[in-house]
């Protein structure tokens, strides 16, 4: 049995938009001997967007009609409609993902760009799905290795770091191509990013709004922001700007990084060398590049080629984004897609105790959850056990009913993630303490954590399995 | 695996190692030296392994116990010394129950290897010509039966006795079931007695509260000794159930001797082709989990009755 679902990625960044159309071939791996394991066998990116400057208004806010113009209009160009778009993600990414309607531009595109298209931002997220779009992931997976990928887009450098496969950290820096602007024509300086003017100002530098300048003249910035790259990835030790230049956090550095890739707008120059005009898109990206490909970043680490520069983020979210579940799950809810659910994770403090434990502290910490006094909707995250005997299935489940008592008054389903491939029979325990009344979502082989969000889309491949998108939701 | 048995082989392969025969162990004068010899060059796990066993000769009333090296965990355990590349191994080694990365001493496996491979072997060995115990029949409440088979030598080589039983077993059973029943369970001791030992205490709930969400009553389940899997085709003749759900212990290989299968069919009757059973395998705690394989088949058996078809006929 093989299947397709048709996945929409769109990234509004701080320079430019975005859209590519992705399929993803699931396939039953599982023998016909065993239980059905159905897994993403395949990714493909069918249609390239054009890629547009992130449309803004007179007042600073995104212009959201006419971002749902170009959606349309490359709607219309790949020949598809949009009740065809099973899946996907609407990232929303660096400066923009600050502007004051940034939440509600975000919420309102991923509903017109399709049913289970979800929204998603958060520095964190973005450097994630970049370096997954740039294929560092699976770089680090095919030669066991780790590598960091820096996705230097208009406003920010987002790291991330992989080994063998599996994401171990991310950072995000403000420093991007766009946060000097250069007119074309006059080669006068149009705009200074405030974290930049202050890093101007404590080395020094002549540079000020207005000045015609130079290549030469933009070098000593350029390599200050050199700079602040080597120390993100542990090459120099961190200087006294480092701190100040970091967006929400840097990497740990607690190892060295043999591989780096590099993705986004700049990423192009520091793989290739542009011979035209270095100020042809007015800004500063060019000679960032260029500086990069000749500092220590390039020549004392291993570089891999990045599958994808400008467009890493947006095909990071039409085809790393949507994961399925494992393929014994139980569900009896039928209303999909269910979004924005928040999640509680709980410790292996709390779910290796008593049942009576596993309910205090579910009850307890819902109140995290609670809008001015008022519950939201929560699902509860939570290892389980590798092959646990049916008992400890009957005490996982009689402390999740006692503990979730709050949000079945409130008429909620009862929405439970297991790590291990234990949900059908979960699932199955609850359902019946339930009484067979209340409905019931229980999936697992789903990695999820605290300030998470969930997405479960209709199921698919004969209702085996839900399609879910584990995301965050963080603004500036 | 005996405690005796263990030392004497331990014995012997030692006195193999340094080149001496077997017999000479006897003397306990002559192998002294060797033995310690053997020490000095073996692994931790072998020196450990040596240095508990030491004494044991000494008093032969010893209440001392060797570590069960059957409890080490194979995928965790590379023995190639200094290996270029360690992580890189050891993903390789998580992928596969293979024995990869046991190294060599000489053209021959290292002690720890050669006793933990003849000790698995013991074990399936023993799985296949144990008994589940009568205990275990009757606290999981079962109603015990046999096939035509008189003992395990002929359980082994007369494969069609395994299938059969004998009229009066058949009026047992008819006496001791619900007559076209939804679905008559069975269990059958297979090539595995450990697998049922293993697996049933967490499975047979799971099953049964499974069905029971779909409306499914579990009746009276059936344990068959010596049993094979067609022996399932006479218990759906007998009892005219819907369907007729099996769970036999696996043939035992080297990565588990707790495997077990479940064999489904709708309607089965002697002599039908082998494509009309579903199987679900590889039913352990290494494989898939007795509690979520039961809930699985819940939910398969309810399936098969919704659309009255198996096997190959059954389009998942």
């Amino acid at each position: 049995m093989n299947e397709e679902l048709l996945s929409v990625g769109i990234d509004m960044g701080t320079s430019t938009t975005q859209l590519v159309l992705s399929k993803l071939y699931i396939q039953n791996l599982g023998s016909a001997f065993s239980v059905p394991r159905l897994v993403i066998t395949d990714k493909e990116v069918v249609y390239r967007s054009d890629i547009c400057f992130t449309p803004m208004l007179a007042d600073n806010r995104i212009d959201v009609g006419q971002i749902q113009t170009f959606v349309q209009e490359q709607y219309r160009k790949a020949g598809i409609r949009k009740e065809e778009i099973q899946t996907g993600a609407v990232i929303i990414t660096g400066e923009t993902a600050r502007k004051e309607n940034a939440n509600e531009v975000l919420l309102s595109l991923s509903g017109f760009a399709g049913d289970f298209v979800v929204a998603t931002a958060g520095p964190d997220l973005e450097s994630i799905i970049a370096a997954k779009g740039a294929g560092a992931h699976t770089y680090s997976k095919e030669h066991s290795t780790s590598i960091v990928n820096i996705d230097i887009g208009g406003g920010t450098s987002n790291l991330a770091l992989f080994s063998s496969g599996e994401l171990l950290d991310t950072g995000c820096l403000d420093i991007g191509g766009r946060l000097i602007k250069v007119d074309q024509v006059t080669r006068e300086i149009t705009y200074i990013a405030p974290k930049i003017k202050q890093l101007i100002a404590r080395r020094g530098i002549q540079l000020a709004l207005g000045q015609r300048v130079t290549p030469t003249e933009l070098e000593p910035i350029i390599q200050e922001m050199v700079k602040l790259l080597e120390e993100s990835v542990g090459l120099r030790p961190p200087g006294d700007f480092y701190d100040i230049i970091v967006t929400n956090k840097g990497l740990k550095l607690d190892r060295t990084i043999p591989c780096i890739s590099f993705s986004g707008g700049v990423a192009d120059y520091i793989y290739q060398e542009a011979a035209d005009d270095v100020f042809k898109f007015g800004d500063i990206g060019i000679l960032l590049g260029r500086a990069i490909a000749t500092s220590s970043l390039t020549q004392q680490m291993m570089v891999a080629r990045a599958a994808e520069t400008i467009r890493a983020t947006v095909v990071g979210a039409g085809s790393h984004t949507t994961e399925i579940s494992g393929s014994t799950i139980t569900y009896t809810e039928e209303s999909f897609p269910i979004k924005n659910i928040p999640i509680l994770k709980l410790s292996w403090a709390d779910e290796s105790g008593s049942d009576e434990v596993l309910a205090r502290a579910i009850s307890d910490k819902l109140n995290w959850f609670k809008l001015n006094n008022d519950l939201q909707k929560v699902a509860i995250a939570l290892e389980g056990k590798k092959s646990p005997s049916f008992l400890e299935v009957q005490k996982y489940a009689h402390g999740l009913h006692k503990g979730m008592a709050e949000l079945l008054e409130k008429e909620y389903p009862l929405i439970v993630i297991v790590h291990h491939d234990i949900a059908k029979v979960l699932g199955q325990t609850l359902y019946a303490l339930l009484g067979y009344k209340k409905d019931v979502v229980c999936i697992d082989s789903v990695q999820v954590d605290n300030g998470d969000y969930i997405d479960i889309g209709k199921p698919i491949a004969g209702g085996k399995v839900l399609p879910v998108v584990i995301k965050t939701l963080v603004f500036n | 695996m005996e405690e005796k048995d263990l030392k004497s082989m331990i014995e012997s392969i030692l006195m193999e190692m340094v080149g001496n025969k077997p017999e000479e162990a006897a003397e306990p004068a002559r192998t002294e030296a060797p033995v310690q010899q053997a020490v000095v060059v073996a692994e931790p796990v072998l020196a450990e392994l040596v240095q508990t066993t030491q004494p044991a000769e000494e008093e032969t009333d010893s209440d001392e116990c060797l570590d069960d090296i059957t409890e080490v965990d194979l995928r965790k355990l590379l023995l190639v010394p200094d290996p270029a590349d360690r992580e890189g191994y050891m993903k390789m080694k998580e992928k596969t129950p293979a024995r990869l990365g046991v190294w060599r001493a000489g053209p021959r496996y290292k002690t720890f290897t050669s006793l933990r491979f003849r000790a698995d072997h013991a074990a399936a060995q023993d799985a296949v010509f144990s008994y589940v115990s009568e205990e275990f029949v009757k606290e999981m409440n079962l109603v015990a039966v046999e096939t035509m088979c008189r003992d395990k030598d002929e359980y082994i080589t007369r494969p069609d006795l395994g299938r059969q039983f004998s009229t009066d077993t058949i009026e047992y059973i008819k006496k001791h079931t619900t007559n076209q029943a939804k679905v008559q369970m069975m269990v059958g001791d297979g090539l595995s007695s450990a697998a049922i030992e293993a697996n049933l205490r967490d499975i047979v709930p799971a099953i049964a509260q499974g069905l029971k969400m779909y409306g499914i009553e579990v009746g009276n389940i059936l344990f068959v000794k010596h049993c094979r899997v067609p022996s399932m085709d006479m218990v759906g003749e007998a009892t005219e159930a819907d369907v007729v759900c099996l769970l036999v212990g696996e043939r035992p290989g080297l990565v588990t001797a707790e495997s077990m299968s479940a064999y489904i069919a709708y309607k089965p009757t002697v002599g039908m082709p082998e494509a009309r059973r579903t199987v679900i395998s590889n039913i352990h705690s290494g494989g898939t989990p007795a509690v979520e394989a039961g809930a699985h088949i819940a939910e398969l058996i309810k399936t098969m009755i919704e659309r009255q078809a198996s096997g190959i006929d059954l389009k998942l």
